[in-house]
């Protein structure tokens, strides 16, 4: 990175930018050691950050809110569709799994 | 909401295209406060309401819209947000708590305020700032870089930084009366 060991409010406007721009994770591993120990210790960062999110959700959020519903809906419930496959192939294997443990243990059962 | 918290799972499916067209638009604008990003939001958004299919336990009780924004984040959103960034963590200087209450924090005074609420306060609060204090948050929330705002704004790069930082800080200031007063 060009810039090593901002100040807490480059930090700020620079954890700013990056929301506002979606990109979230470059900034995340943009920190050197120290600038996430100012980070932590910040009190300020944090009031400030709380703004920043808020301004993010009233000034940008539009753009994500125009999404097609109808067609978000239907992936919602291929979601579903799918874990519910999951979880009726896991019963079933279980229930195929569970006698045959019960079997062997009746067969070794029975000698003793 | 009746339909959602069903034992029968396919009714539970069933409730779901009505609830998430109802809720869509304040659960998208809510991530996005975290995400910044549509396309990540609508995949996490994915997530969330399956897994309320899967689990609407927590939504039994839930009476009113703020609450029902309130429980989701709580209990489904932050936990997919997390999961986002929980792979990237090795490579941080971040500490998981650190990098939770960056990503998926608790929710502070502002967050449990409604989009409306938000919007007057800010609106209120925009208007009691300084005029190059204004027009530097505006600017800033057309898009526009710190280097382009302190060309705007006749002043250098890290004046408009620090500028941003402590306009940021009366900000939340002012919200916060605004919150309590209400």
């Amino acid at each position: 990175m060009l810039d090593t060991n901002r100040k807490i409010q480059e930090l700020l406007i620079d954890y700013a930018g990056s929301l506002r721009d979606g990109c979230v994770p470059v900034f995340l591993k943009s920190l050197t050691r120290q600038e996430g120990r100012a980070i932590a210790s910040s009190e300020e960062f944090w009031d400030a950050a709380e703004v920043v999110r808020v301004l993010n959700g009233v000034g940008f959020a539009d753009k994500a809110a125009t999404a097609d519903v109808g067609l978000f809906t239907s992936r919602v419930d291929a979601n579903i569709v799918s874990r519910l496959k999951k979880a009726k192939t896991s019963s079933r294997a279980r229930r195929a799994a569970g006698p045959k443990s019960v079997t062997k243990t009746q067969k070794t059962d029975k000698p003793i | 909401m009746k339909g959602l918290t069903a034992p029968d799972v396919e009714r539970r499916r069933r409730a779901m295209e009505p609830f998430v067209r109802a809720t869509f638009d304040s659960f998208i604008r809510c991530l996005y406060r975290y995400l910044g990003n549509e396309v990540e939001c609508e995949d996490v958004l994915e997530d969330v309401y399956a897994d309320i299919w899967e689990n609407p336990q927590r939504l039994r009780n839930v009476t009113t819209e703020k609450e029902l924004l309130r429980t989701v984040y709580l209990y489904y959103m932050r936990k997919r947000l997390r999961e986002v960034y929980r792979r990237m963590n090795r490579h941080l200087y971040l500490s998981q708590k650190d990098l939770t209450n960056l990503t998926a924090p608790e929710l502070g005074v502002l967050e449990t305020m409604s989009q409306t609420e938000l919007e007057q306060a800010l609106r209120r609060a925009l208007g009691r700032l300084k005029a190059r204090e204004r027009r530097a948050i505006e600017l800033w929330m057309e898009g526009m870089s710190s280097r382009a705002i302190a060309n705007e704004l006749k002043t250098t790069v890290g004046a408009v930084k620090m500028l941003k930082f402590r306009t940021m800080l009366k900000l939340k200031k002012m919200l916060s009366e605004y919150c309590h007063a209400g």
